[in-house]
């Protein structure tokens, strides 16, 4: 166990905050809980925790994989940059990962679309497809109006609106970007700001 | 004595900075990366860009304070951060930037509320000598503070409406000043003269409040008249004319608090401690005790006067914060006394 690969996934982009720690292939524990505005108060006593139940230090990790969105702007900075800053700290590798997959991991539905509210009738969407526990992207990430979205996707396609990931899904998914420079690591926002929208139309 | 070196970390509007500080006084490094480039476009901050700009440099800020500091993580005894008052997104990157180096080195955290900071910027040139009386002038906010001792702030009096830096801002738009206006102001009053003499407001009020909006009002409204009447004015009379009206109600009701109080020295602290016509206006009218300002790269926000704050508050009140500590748009500036 000591010399096995460790791992961790942080995920604050939804309403629920994420954390797994994976030892070897085994997910030796997790935190996946309900809490829309608290990800800044219980992420790090939680990640706390989640070390010292398993007598491990940020630094003994090997890998970090983050969640960078879609989904809520406040909520995933916050996961995003304790994920740089545990990156640039320990000179560790750091991927990222579409919010919206760890969401359709979640389910066990052939056709998914992992979906976080993002009011105003529109949301942060994808279309996503397992076959044998692999996951594949069929239609990229959106922030677009969410009934459209839905009628485009298909009759077959569920709406998965929360689910603790199913992580060794994940892992054997090809569905991970590596950062090459832990400095240019920012959320996928998928839009730029409303200030920018009018600056540039006006 | 051994030495105490902290770790500050500031990120409550659009300046991502840390720094490292030595004994609440030795700055070995100040990195801001300023963002004003950015809001000058939008003629004010925007908070969901100020947060986006946050998270893109955060490691990089770490990363040029810590080099030049010439000091390693492991060497750090402490981390400051603000808590608050800010832009909430703003405050969240940097809180929890600083809760992750608190865990990743087992380094103990304390939170700093923002004002406090830019009190004992002071304590970096002149030691901080007590009792003292600090007159707070930014942004967001105008208040004399009576400081009996470290980390004990009695507010004795606040602006009833606009902080002063919030005014200057105000006036600076109506004349069609690029942003942030408030340096423009003062700037432009160097040239200009006070022929319009304005109202300064509660000057006779027997209290130490303040009140701004009356006169940002005044201002805004003889401009208008001026251009209805299509009357030539000059930008530079307007500007010394109201500058001239806020350093006389700010030095007065020091004043006032001077006769009430017995103190060893005045401190001014906050962005509009950068005001050059605030700078000589108190310096030639309060000659009874000395008048102190922090040097101009430490009056605009900046990580290493919450560095200076985070040490002396820890040394008050003996133990860290845990990692429950958050972000906070606001706070009282005595939580945690
Ligand atoms: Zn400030």
């Amino acid at each position: 166990m000591k010399n096995a690969f460790k791992r961790l996934v942080i995920d604050t982009a939804t309403p629920y905050l994420y954390l797994s720690l994976i030892i070897g292939d085994i997910e030796v524990g997790s935190v996946y809980q309900e809490g829309d505005h608290n990800h800044s108060v219980t992420i790090i006593p939680m990640l706390s925790a989640l070390l010292e139940e398993n007598d491990l230090q940020l630094k003994d990790l090997d890998q970090i994989i983050v969640g960078i969105g879609p989904g809520s702007y406040t909520g995933v900075r916050i996961g995003v940059s304790i994920a740089k800053m545990i990156g640039y700290l320990n000179q560790v590798e750091v991927y990222t990962i579409s919010s919206l997959i760890l969401l359709a991991s979640s389910s066990n539905h052939q056709r998914m679309i992992p979906y976080v509210d993002a009011r105003r009738g529109n949301a942060f969407m994808s279309l996503i497809e397992q076959r044998e526990n692999t996951l594949f992207v069929v239609e990229d990430d959106v922030l677009m109006n969410a009934t459209e979205f839905i009628r485009k996707s298909g009759d077959d396609a569920i709406l998965i609106k929360s689910g603790k990931p199913k992580i060794e899904k994940i892992l054997s998914s090809n569905v991970f970007k590596r950062v090459e420079n832990i400095h240019d690591l920012v959320p996928n926002y998928l839009q730029i700001t409303e200030a920018e929208r009018h600056l540039r139309s006006s | 004595m051994i030495d105490l070196i902290v770790l500050g970390v500031e990120t409550s509007c659009d300046e991502t900075s840390v720094s490292v500080v030595k004994n609440g006084k030795e700055v070995l490094s100040n990195v801001v990366l300023s963002q004003i480039d950015i809001h000058k476009a939008y003629g004010g901050v925007v908070p969901e860009i100020a947060s986006r700009e946050h998270v893109k440099g955060i490691t990089y800020v770490f990363d040029q304070a810590i080099q030049k500091s010439g000091i390693q993580y492991e060497d750090i005894d402490l981390i400051a951060v603000t808590e608050g008052p800010g832009l909430i997104g703003s405050l969240l990157i940097g809180v929890n930037a600083a809760k992750t180096i608190s865990l990743n080195y087992n380094i103990p955290i304390i939170g700093v509320h923002h004002i406090t900071g830019h009190i004992y910027a002071n304590n970096i040139e002149h030691e901080m000598q007590f009792p003292l009386l600090a007159l707070v002038v930014s942004g967001g906010h105008t208040e004399l503070i009576l400081m009996k001792e470290h980390y004990h702030f009695q507010k004795l009096g606040e602006t009833q409406d606009d902080a002063v830096g919030e005014a200057y801002d105000k006036v600076a738009r109506v004349l069609g000043l690029p942003y942030p206006g408030g340096p423009q102001v003062d700037k432009l009053s160097a040239i200009g003269h006070d022929i319009y003499h304005f109202p300064r407001p509660m000057i006779d009020s027997g209290d130490f409040n303040f009140s701004f909006s009356g006169l940002k009002s005044h201002v805004i409204n003889l401009h208008h008249n001026l251009e209805q009447r299509k009357e030539t004015y000059k930008a530079e009379d307007f500007c010394r004319s109201f500058q001239e009206a806020v350093t006389d109600v700010l030095v007065a009701k020091t004043k006032n608090a001077l006769k009430a109080y017995d103190v060893k020295q005045v401190i001014v602290a906050g962005g509009v401690a950068a005001n050059r016509g605030l700078r000589a206006k108190m310096l030639s009218e309060i000659t009874s005790v000395p008048v102190y300002f922090p040097h101009i790269q430490y009056c605009t926000d900046n990580a290493a006067m919450i560095a200076v704050s985070g040490t002396f508050k820890y040394q008050k009140q003996k133990h860290a914060d845990d990692y429950y500590l958050n972000g906070s748009s606001r706070l009282d500036l005595n939580r945690g006394e």
